[in-house]
């Protein structure tokens, strides 16, 4: 079991693993409770222009990607807000069109590119110590973010009339969430790859929803499960030689499955 | 009696459809004013910019004397329906406490006695999605009391309520409008209700049909102009 741990690679793997399984698992709790579960699937293919543009012009892949991904929340909060446009359909709309600008881009970069099917799909061996300090950091921003913002992004998410009659200003939070949510999904992807990395959002969420009755015991619950889910996925894709990122959903779905089976059967 | 609450010539357009028509009235501090019109005519759409959410296309509310927006917080408000998904954990005492008191959060025992001050004993450990519609609007109404808010706003506050629940609600809000002097607006479509209840009432369909006493407004010629048809009140002996 141990052999495990004698891999720097897969050492840095459970390290930035652990790391944003807490942010999305926190954050996951967030967008199950705003409906917003389609939001994790169109950062995360909208963020391949940003991966595409950074390997076509040789600068870092995720901090690219990153910004990109900001500038993609912006846009989906002001495609919602300032016009008529629903959550769903903003989303959509910059889903196709970051995949698409992604492709143009991938089409004038000369030559077969490994690395890119490591951010589609994922791929442990590619996570090196920038990476892992780059979700340290950032992770831990947002983190400090969360917790110092929690009881009003609580209240906007439960009742946005009602926090905005006691002072607050909704939008504020709702675009917060929104960046967040995208930088947080971006560190994701060299782990589990653009393609699966919204499961992360949800499935943790999914699973703590049957067994909770607070939203603090969702919260933590949540997030635990999150861990859990990366942490086994990392062993299990190693002992069973399958791909880190397939692996990792995989047990999430199970652990869902197996926590709405057993449900099921107390009832 | 000062008025708390003054629209003047409020008309509110989404895009070129125009909600809201040149609408003017006042609401004197501690009464129970009532609007009614038929369903299209405006009613929530007043509500929401009276509470500040809408910003009127032309017109003049004032709370206080002031804008919405800056006096916002001395108005509770109960939504007509609640947008949340109801399998989302989160408990009554959570709920409840979200709202902070000065730099303070709720302790536990504020919020069980106004819950109990509203008929609800032992729920804030339940999950809000196990309320029943009664239980939630009551549940709404002690929220509002923790912060002793000056005007309470109800948009069909029985919504979805049975007969019973729908008295033990409207009995509330005048309970609290006496013992408080709170300032109540509601919205409702239960005229034998709104009669027995309200100091006044408003007659909305786009433009003011007209504002005043129920038992000068609550007629059949005022009802005919409003809903276009032969209504009248409901009266035992």
């Amino acid at each position: 079991m141990l052999e495990i741990f004698q891999y720097q690679f897969m050492i840095r793997a459970i390290l930035a693993g652990s790391f944003v399984a807490v942010l999305l698992g926190w954050l996951g709790t967030f967008v199950i409770a705003r409906k917003m579960s389609f939001m994790g699937d169109g950062i995360a293919h909208a963020s391949l222009a940003g991966i595409a543009l950074a390997l076509l012009l040789g600068w870092a892949p995720i901090p690219t990607a990153v910004m990109f991904a900001i500038i993609i929340a912006i846009c989906i909060y002001l495609l919602e807000n300032k016009t008529k446009i629903s959550t769903d359909a903003a989303i959509g709309i910059m889903f196709t069109t970051g995949m698409a600008i992604g492709v143009i881009l991938l089409h004038f970069y000369q030559g077969y590119q490994p690395e890119l099917i490591s951010y589609l799909f994922g791929n442990i061996l590619t996570i090196n110590n920038f990476d892992l300090w780059s979700i340290i950091i950032t992770g831990f921003i947002i983190l400090v973010l969360i917790i110092f913002n929690y009881n009003k992004l609580v209240f906007t998410t439960f009742d946005r009339e009602g926090a905005y009659l006691s002072g607050i200003n909704p939008w504020i939070y709702d675009l917060l969430l929104y960046i967040i949510t995208a930088v947080s999904i971006v560190l994701s992807i060299k782990l589990v790859g653009i393609v699966l990395v919204s499961a992360l959002l949800i499935t943790p969420s999914a699973f703590a929803r049957l067994y909770t009755k607070s939203f603090k015991s969702f919260t933590v619950l949540a997030v635990l499960i999150s861990v859990l889910i990366v942490v086994l996925g990392l062993i299990l894709s190693y002992y069973l030689d399958l791909p880190s990122g397939a692996t990792i959903i995989l047990t999430g779905t199970s652990l869902f499955l197996l926590g709405y089976i057993f449900k099921f059967l107390k009832k | 009696m000062d008025n708390i609450i003054s629209v003047k010539n409020l008309t509110y357009k989404f895009d070129n459809y125009e909600a809201l028509d040149c609408v003017s009235f006042d609401v004197k501090t501690g009464e129970i004013v009532s609007v009614i019109g038929p369903n299209g005519s405006g009613k929530t759409t007043l509500i929401k910019n009276i509470i500040g959410v809408y910003k009127p296309t032309s017109g003049i509310i004032k709370i206080k004397g002031e804008e919405p927006k800056k006096s916002r917080s001395i108005i509770g408000y109960v939504p007509q329906r609640f947008d949340f998904d109801r399998s989302i954990p989160i408990s009554v005492y959570e709920f409840m406490g979200l709202e902070k008191c000065g730099k303070k959060k709720h302790g536990c025992v504020n919020i069980k006695e106004s819950l109990k001050q509203v008929g609800l004993v032992d729920v804030e450990k339940k999950s809000l999605g196990s309320l029943s519609g009664g239980q939630f609007q009551r549940m709404m109404i002690a929220r509002s009391l923790l912060h002793e808010k000056e005007i309470l706003i109800f948009d069909e506050p029985s919504t979805g309520i049975d007969i019973a629940g729908e008295q033990t609600v409207y009995d509330l809000i005048v309970k609290i409008n006496k013992e408080r002097g709170t300032t109540c607006v509601m919205v409702s479509h239960e005229l034998n209700i709104v009669s027995k209840y309200s100091n006044r009432v408003l007659c909305l369909n786009k433009k003011k049909i007209c504002y005043g006493a129920p038992e000068t407004v609550i007629n059949s010629k005022n009802l005919k102009d409003l809903y276009g048809i032969s209504a009248g009140l409901y009266h035992s002996h």
